[in-house]
């Protein structure tokens, strides 16, 4: 049998079942669903709530509570409107923490994590330091001092958070690890799930040919064989045993998931030819299990002593510890990232609610002038001030609560999945990356309160306003000001917010259209990390050797240069150099280059020549420079037949060519000091492919996969086009663009509907008077002209207001992401247009509703 | 006084006693809204009854689940001995205060 019962009254009801019943039979009698849902709320909130002895000072609340709810259920569509808008400024500001809170300020998902502590170091002062990823991870010496030294923690693990290395086998794969030591796990608190975890022996020198793999791993790769364990694993072309498995859903302690884990000791079998086990290399990041009953400023003091005395080995530096309970995207300079991001991310949606705030202010400004009546009474029978702040405030927080509810409801609800859908929409070969950005009690607490400020924010001036004992001034001035202050302030920030929509979908566009000063299309990349894949250099040049002819023979292809890095990838290799004659070493980033790279990318070699055959094969130094690179080194001079030496080789240079500046490094900048060296037999291990094909893109990169695995079967690559590599920094571009967009088309609407609001107010209060004024022989035109331009004034200073804070706001942006200017012009006008014809919009539309008003009604209207 | 009753008390008490066996809230609610011509709600109706029943004015069984109710049982009310004294009371009590009093002239008079 159906029950013809909403379900939330059901569930809210479930232990009155003689209630549902009645409900039940009267609903199946004909009654109609407002009477059922009128029905419920009267079982909610009685006229004249009681309460049992112990709780009786709570009855005053519980009246004004009942008696809000009453009033809101009487004015619907004020209460829908007034929901509506505190459920969008509350749900963009939850979802936006929501997201952050998954990234940054979770503790991370191990049990008891709120005792885990990372440790990071900041170096200040003259000290040469080498560093894998990171300045602010530590040294292995420095690690074993914190270790052995310290009274805090019950364990201190040490782990190399960026590991990569290739899983042999008939399917080679790309995998993200890290190196940890041997007490990682029990750190973590995360025994493996099968087998064993690593012991002490396996980070003695020598050993640790060792690995436990990942849950997923397990299952994808290995089909979740019971048996796993003693197997062995091919990782970087080392043979290592798998001793454990992690447990389900455990990722490491990064964001970018790992999968496998492998003792330090096997670093520089998997990384040759860096060694980070001697000297300054910072490459660990540190984890520590605090002793129970310590607190976080004891770690700080304890850690503190042993930090000053490392520095007192090493005179000149200065370490400042950066100790915080662990969580992703927790080192010094992720954290300013976000930290400045944030800033930006939370004012946009912190205005988005203040223009709620101010709609919803402005409604209840109106309507207590509809309840001027009801509130001379209370106040003439005795209500106090009090009293009556007490009761309108309970109605505002009333509004905040609910539209608070349903906007977390809905943030929670959408905002996790976009979170998941830009997650899984990565650019190819990006790391797969574990926030996880369901809510908990910090989101919670941040709602609730969000709520509260809000339900007060707007909910205080106007009933201090409704409730002044002075009857006579508030029947005067029926609180214009206050309300012609709101709407302006609205248009301000509804501009702000535009305004930066606008720089930024511009900043989209140029993305999107940019010009690097070399040749994009048509070129594809192969990516291939023979290292990882055991060759050693002999049988790394025959590779390339054989790979450079078939590909050479591929029909449609008409060029393929080798290059250390493609054009705009996210990887930088600089060194020093030293110019002769002068003294400043000058970092300079440099890429080997095959002769072919400056046709296939169409650089012109303006000066001097490019490289030959020979040069590549490794006994005469040369080098070409750019355009912008000699003028730097050599003002005024001609760079041919200098030389430049290279502090890293301990080697001079000649530049024999100069090419024409392109933005090779970073986008948007073609001055970058930057250096190209012919390819070396030494790097053909790993050197990346550039393909100039034509025709369309898919068969050419099937031809491509082709070619290299006709030579080795198993080679894992990747093909790509190489405008991906810009597609990191357009996803970027786009994400922001959205973001902004929509919250930019929030604000709008919100603020049109404030202006609609007080408009419509404003006029329905002058009825009487248009009505004299047609009836006197006004035209309808000139009467809506004369509305209009009252309305006008507030919303023409707000957006000039706006368009003034939108200069500060463009240049913030415009130093953050590329392609952003600091004065656009199309978007201040655009944005300056677009607000004033809805503004317009806003008030014509109730203003010619009250002209077409007959006169005689009108009239009689009061 | 702890056994006294409330005007709606009383309309409420009554109707169930109208009602003898059948006194269940859809017809109690009826009963009162056709003779009194009063909008009574569900919520204040059943606060009234668990308050009659808190002060033993009245009992109440569950009766057998019925499928239009969606499989939910009706909740019976019967006036108790107690409801029984106090209605009388309460009854004897406006008999005595209306004794002699005539509205007509208790408007001339003012």
């Amino acid at each position: 049998m159906r029950d013809r019962l909403p379900r939330l009254i059901a569930w809210l009801l479930c232990r009155r079942p003689e209630i549902l019943g009645d409900l039940a039979e009267e609903r199946a009698g004909g009654r109609s669903r407002a009477w059922l849902w009128r029905q419920f709320a009267s079982t909610f909130f009685p006229r004249r709530p009681r309460f049992p002895r112990e709780t009786r000072f709570l009855t005053p609340f519980a009246n004004d509570l009942c008696y809000a709810v009453r009033i809101l259920l009487n004015n619907p569509g004020f209460a829908a409107v007034a929901i509506l808008a505190v459920a969008v400024g509350v749900g963009v500001n939850a979802g936006i923490f929501m997201i952050l809170n998954g990234a940054a300020l979770k503790t991370l998902p191990a049990p008891a994590s709120d005792s885990l502590v990372s440790i990071y170091q900041e170096i200040r002062g003259k000290t040469t330091r080498n560093s894998h990823g990171s300045e602010t991870l530590v040294a292995t010496s420095e690690y074993e001092r914190y270790r052995d030294q310290n009274h805090v923690f019950a364990a201190l693990a040490a782990y190399e958070p960026f590991l990569e290395v290739t899983l042999g086998g008939d399917q080679p794969q790309q995998l993200f690890g890290q190196l940890t030591s041997c007490n990682f796990f029990d750190v973590l608190a995360e025994p493996p799930a099968l087998g064993r975890s690593f012991v002490a022996a396996d980070c003695a020198p020598g050993n640790g040919a060792v690995a436990v793999i990942g849950d997923t791993l397990w299952r994808v790769r290995f089909a979740a064989d019971p048996q796993i364990v003693g197997k062995k694993i091919l990782l970087n072309r080392q043979l290592l045993t798998i001793v454990g498995v992690a447990p389900p859903r455990f990722t490491g302690s990064e964001v970018v998931a790992a999968s496998v884990w492998v003792p330090l000791t096997m670093q520089k079998l998997l990384e040759p030819p860096l060694d980070f086990s001697h000297g300054d290399w910072s490459w660990l990041a540190l984890l520590g299990r605090m002793k129970p009953g310590i607190s976080l400023n004891q770690v700080r003091a304890d850690l503190g002593v042993i930090a000053a005395r490392i520095d007192l080995t090493d005179p000149g530096r200065a370490t400042r510890l950066d100790v915080s309970i662990a969580s992703y995207l927790g080192r010094p300079e992720e954290r300013r990232a976000i930290k400045t991001v944030g800033a930006l991310v939370f004012t946009a949606v912190g205005l988005v609610l203040l223009i709620a705030c101010a709609n919803v202010a402005n409604l209840l400004l109106a309507r207590a002038t509809g309840r001027r009546r009801e509130i001379a009474i209370r106040i003439s029978v005795g209500a106090t001030r009090w009293r009556l702040v007490r009761q309108l405030l309970t109605e505002s927080l009333l509004i905040a609560v609910l539209g608070g509810l349903a906007g977390t409801m809905i943030a929670i609800s959408t905002f996790q999945s976009c979170a998941y859908f830009i997650l899984s929409h990565l650019p190819r070969g990006a790391p797969q990356l574990t926030f996880d950005v369901s809510p908990d009690w910090r989101v919670l607490a941040y709602s609730v309160g969000l709520t509260v400020i809000t339900g007060v924010v707007f909910g205080l001036a106007p009933a201090l306003r409704a409730s002044r004992r002075d009857v006579n001034s508030s029947l005067n001035s029926g609180g214009g000001f206050l309300r012609q202050v709101l709407v302006g302030l609205q248009v301000a920030i509804s501009s702000i917010l535009l305004v930066a929509a606008g720089l930024l979908l511009h900043g989209l566009w140029v993305t999107q259209r940019i010009d690097p000063g070399f040749e994009m299309n048509h070129v594809a990349t192969i990516s291939l990390n023979l290292r990882g894949q055991g060759y050693n250099i002999e049988q790394a040049s025959a590779f390339q050797r054989q790979l450079r002819e078939r590909l050479e023979s591929l029909p449609g292809v008409t060029g393929a240069a080798q290059a250390h890095v493609t054009p705009l990838e996210e990887s930088h290799n600089r060194s020093m150099f030293l110019a002769p004659g002068s003294t400043q070493e000058l970092l300079i980033e440099r890429n080997q280059v095959s002769p072919e790279f400056f046709s296939v990318l169409g650089i012109p070699i303006v000066r001097g020549r490019n490289f030959t055959e020979a040069e590549t094969r490794g006994s005469v130094k040369v080098a070409i420079v750019t355009e912008s690179t000699g003028r730097r080194l050599w003002p005024g001079e001609d760079p041919l037949g200098k030389t430049l030496r290279d502090a890293d080789e301990r080697a001079e240079r000649e530049v024999i060519g100069v090419a024409k500046d392109a933005q090779v490094s970073s986008i948007g900048h073609s001055d970058t000091l930057y250096v190209y060296l012919p390819v070396s037999p030494d790097g053909q291990r790993q050197m990346q492919w550039m393909v100039r094909y034509g025709g369309t893109y898919a068969p050419a990169a099937a031809a491509l996969r082709r070619a290299v695995h006709s030579i080795d079967p198993a080679l894992l690559i990747t093909v790509a086009p190489l405008e991906d590599n810009l597609e990191l920094r357009r996803l970027l571009s786009r994400i922001s663009s959205a973001l902004a967009g929509s919250l930019g088309i929030l604000a709008l609407l919100l603020a049109s509907t404030g202006i609609y609001a007080v408009v419509a107010f404003t006029v329905s209060r002058r009825v009487r008077e248009i009505g004299i004024r047609i009836a006197l022989g006004a035209e309808r035109r000139a009467v809506v002209t004369m509305i209009l331009r009252q309305a006008v004034k507030p919303i023409a200073i707000g957006a000039a207001l706006g368009i003034g804070g939108c200069a500060a706001v463009s240049k913030i942006l415009s130093s953050m992401l590329f392609g952003v200017s600091e004065y656009d012009p199309a978007a201040f006008l655009g944005v300056t247009l677009l607000i004033a014809c809805v503004a317009l919009a806003a008030c014509y539309v109730p203003a010619r509703r009250a002209v077409k008003v007959d006169p005689m009604v009108a009239l009689r209207c009061e | 006084m702890r056994d006294h009753l409330g005007e709606f008390e009383q309309i409420v008490l009554l109707a169930i006693a109208r009602l003898g066996d059948g006194a269940y809230g859809v017809p109690i609610r009826r009963e009162i809204e056709v003779r009194t011509r009063r909008y009574v709600t569900v919520g204040a109706l059943y606060r009234t009854l668990d308050r009659l029943e808190e002060k033993a004015f009245v009992s109440s069984r569950f009766g057998d689940p019925i499928p239009e109710r969606g499989g939910r049982a009706k909740r019976y009310f019967r006036v108790g001995p107690l409801g029984i004294k106090a209605l009388r009371r309460t009854e004897r009590e406006l008999a005595a205060m209306w004794q002699g009093v005539d509205l007509e002239k208790v408007r001339h008079a003012r």
